[in-house]
């Protein structure tokens, strides 16, 4: 696009020139030239090839701003900075009101499946309710839980399954 | 004669069942003084060098079978190994060829006899015809397997038995299955998710268990013998730890859709029967007991998750694991005396063992093992199939409980969980 633009710009910048000149420096003694001078377009039209809008409804939640949020070992409880990071995020969730949002909770490797599957299944309701109090509307969001099933980081030590324990928000 | 051998044959079988009640669990290592058996050579009468394999095939997989029981010591070589004590020989012979899989109408199978026979003097006590399809070859050497210890013993055998599990990682766990020896590895869904917690129902007809659709937890009925999986109960949140009754009539799992875990009998039209936890905390891995009166389920109320035990309507609730910060995945032993269960400590899960009336708490892993996940029972009571990461990834491991011997069950680099013996 921007290509076509700066096309038809020197283009029409050469053509300006040209009839200027003829204008200061030559005598008009040829009628023809003249009117075909006339015939170039004083606003050049810009041909549009390709536009980008943002298709928001396809986006991800972490490019709309809405970052995940980390738990400690065994615990569905809200730490102060992932209460923080979800206030923050509630302003988005509102300006894409009529976007459904998945809140996954996900558990670190240690523990039993099932068990992880419950714990990360509380991590996402306490998140939900959370988003509530804030104003969000809960008909747009829906829990889910993979429990240690899904991992963000591999590995087997605390820097990997700090990443693991979290809300991750995805859209169905 | 005939009443001689009857005589005889009480007597051993009396002999037998008085060395199983003197079996304490764990207090001594060899309580059980095991059958000394002898696996002969299977004569094969035609068929050629196709037949002879044919027949060691169906030697190793019975010598196997004995093995594996933990109730015998196999003797196969006359000549090395010392046969003073056996008592019982298996001989047989094999009449036909296979020729490899073409067989398979039964009128051109070939003709398998397998005996029983006292040792040395070789008496009968029982034989059996078979005429085994290619295909049917193994089944049928476990048929027999199966008959003999379950008359030897009078235990039940698991010669007969499988084990479902899911293998695979992150989003693509299929449900697989297995016989109880290793072989006949089968795949049972391929529908790119996640599938976990197979549940046999009693009878071997269906699996329970939980996938997910969309996004979203539901609990499913495979039929084992067409493949056909259809939706069990799908509400919203979780659909966790499908557990049949005893009777095959009902399904206790632990359903999230009140915003908390809560425990709930199904019937098998997935409508609720009727609920037996009310609780903030997360009550899950629910199991029935043998009898079907009483579950024993995981509950966090005590701040970590703990083991309880409540009647079949929630009432009686009490307390059974105090050892350990977190103890779940609970399996009731067929007699209904012991409980398995996964509690994890210093940072690895280890199985743990414990009557059901809350004493003698024995650790039957160690730290060698890693992480030991998801015990479950095998119909005799005697062993137990496990997860463990011991080689780096998850495989299954099949433990003797009485001599806490191990074998590895489940092979391959993709992570084996969650699995479940049939009944």
């Amino acid at each position: 696009m921007i290509r076509t633009i700066l096309l038809l710009a020197v283009a029409s910048l050469f053509i300006f020139a040209g009839c200027g000149g003829k204008a200061t420096v030559e005598v008009d003694d040829n009628p023809v030239e003249a009117e075909v001078v006339e015939q170039v377009p004083v606003v050049p039209e810009i041909v549009v090839e390709e536009e980008i809008v943002p298709d928001y409804a396809a986006m991800a939640p972490i490019e709309l701003g809405i970052d995940d949020v980390f738990f400690e070992f065994d615990s569905y409880t809200l730490s102060e900075e992932a209460m923080a990071v979800l206030e923050a995020s509630s302003g988005i969730f509102k300006n894409y009101g009529n976007f459904m949002f998945v809140i996954e909770g996900h558990c670190d490797e240690r523990g039993t499946v099932e068990y992880n599957l419950a714990l990360g299944e509380k991590r996402s309701i306490a998140v939900r309710d959370y988003l509530i109090s804030l104003g969000v509307d809960s008909t747009k969001l829906r829990i889910t839980s993979y429990g240690e099933e899904r991992p963000f980081a591999s590995g087997s030590d605390e820097s990997a399954w700090s990443l693991n324990r979290r809300v991750h928000f995805a859209r169905p | 004669m005939r009443q001689l051998l009857t005589l005889f044959l009480i007597i051993v079988s009396m002999s037998v069942s008085a060395q199983s009640t003197e079996v304490t669990l764990g207090t001594e290592k060899e309580a059980w003084a095991k059958i000394d058996i002898l696996v002969k050579p299977l004569e094969v009468v035609s068929g050629g060098e196709k037949s002879q394999q044919h027949a060691e095939f169906v030697e190793a997989i019975i010598a196997d079978d004995f093995r594996f029981s933990g109730l015998f010591n196999v003797i196969t070589d006359t000549a090395k190994q010392d046969t003073s004590a056996v008592s019982f020989a298996i001989e047989g012979f094999l009449e036909g060829r296979l020729p490899g899989t073409a067989v398979t109408k039964a009128e051109e199978a070939p003709l398998l006899t397998l005996k029983l026979v006292t040792w040395p003097e070789q008496l009968l006590i029982f034989s059996k015809r078979y005429r085994p399809t290619s295909d049917k070859l193994r089944t049928t050497a476990h048929h027999f397997s199966n008959e003999v210890i379950t008359y030897l013993t009078m235990e039940p055998s698991i010669c007969m038995t499988r084990v479902a599990f899911t293998r695979g990682s992150s989003d693509r766990r299929d449900l697989y299955c297995v016989d109880y020896d290793g072989a006949n590895l089968k795949r049972l869904t391929a529908n790119r998710t996640l599938n976990l917690f197979p549940a046999w129902s009693p009878d071997g007809s269906q699996l329970a268990f939980m996938s997910y659709r969309e996004g979203q937890q539901g609990n499913y009925l495979l039929d084992t013998a067409t493949g056909r999986v259809r939706v069990f109960s799908e509400t919203v949140g979780s659909n966790l730890g499908p557990s049949w009754h005893p009777d095959g009539q009902e399904i206790i799992v632990s359903l999230s859709k009140t915003g908390q875990h809560e425990i709930y009998r199904l019937n098998m039209a997935g409508r609720i029967l009727r609920r037996l936890t009310i609780s903030p905390a997360i009550e899950v891995s629910p199991e029935w007991s043998p009898t079907g009166n009483d579950v024993v389920f995981t509950s966090d109320r005590s701040g970590s998750p703990q083991l309880y035990i409540m009647g079949a309507d929630g009432s009686g609730r009490h307390r059974l694991t105090f050892e350990g910060r977190y103890n779940d995945s609970a399996a009731w032993s067929p007699s209904g005396d012991n409980i398995v269960y996964a509690c994890r400590e210093n940072d690895l899960t280890q199985i743990v063992m414990i009557k059901a009336t809350g004493e003698d708490r024995q650790v039957l892993t160690d730290r060698s093992w890693r992480n030991c996940e998801d015990p479950r029972w095998a119909p005799d009571g005697r062993h137990i199939v496990f997860a463990s990461d011991k080689s780096g990834v998850f495989k299954l491991y099949v433990m003797d409980v009485l001599e806490r011997s191990v074998r590895q069950l489940t092979f391959g680099g993709e992570p084996d969980t969650t699995p479940d013996w049939s009944h």
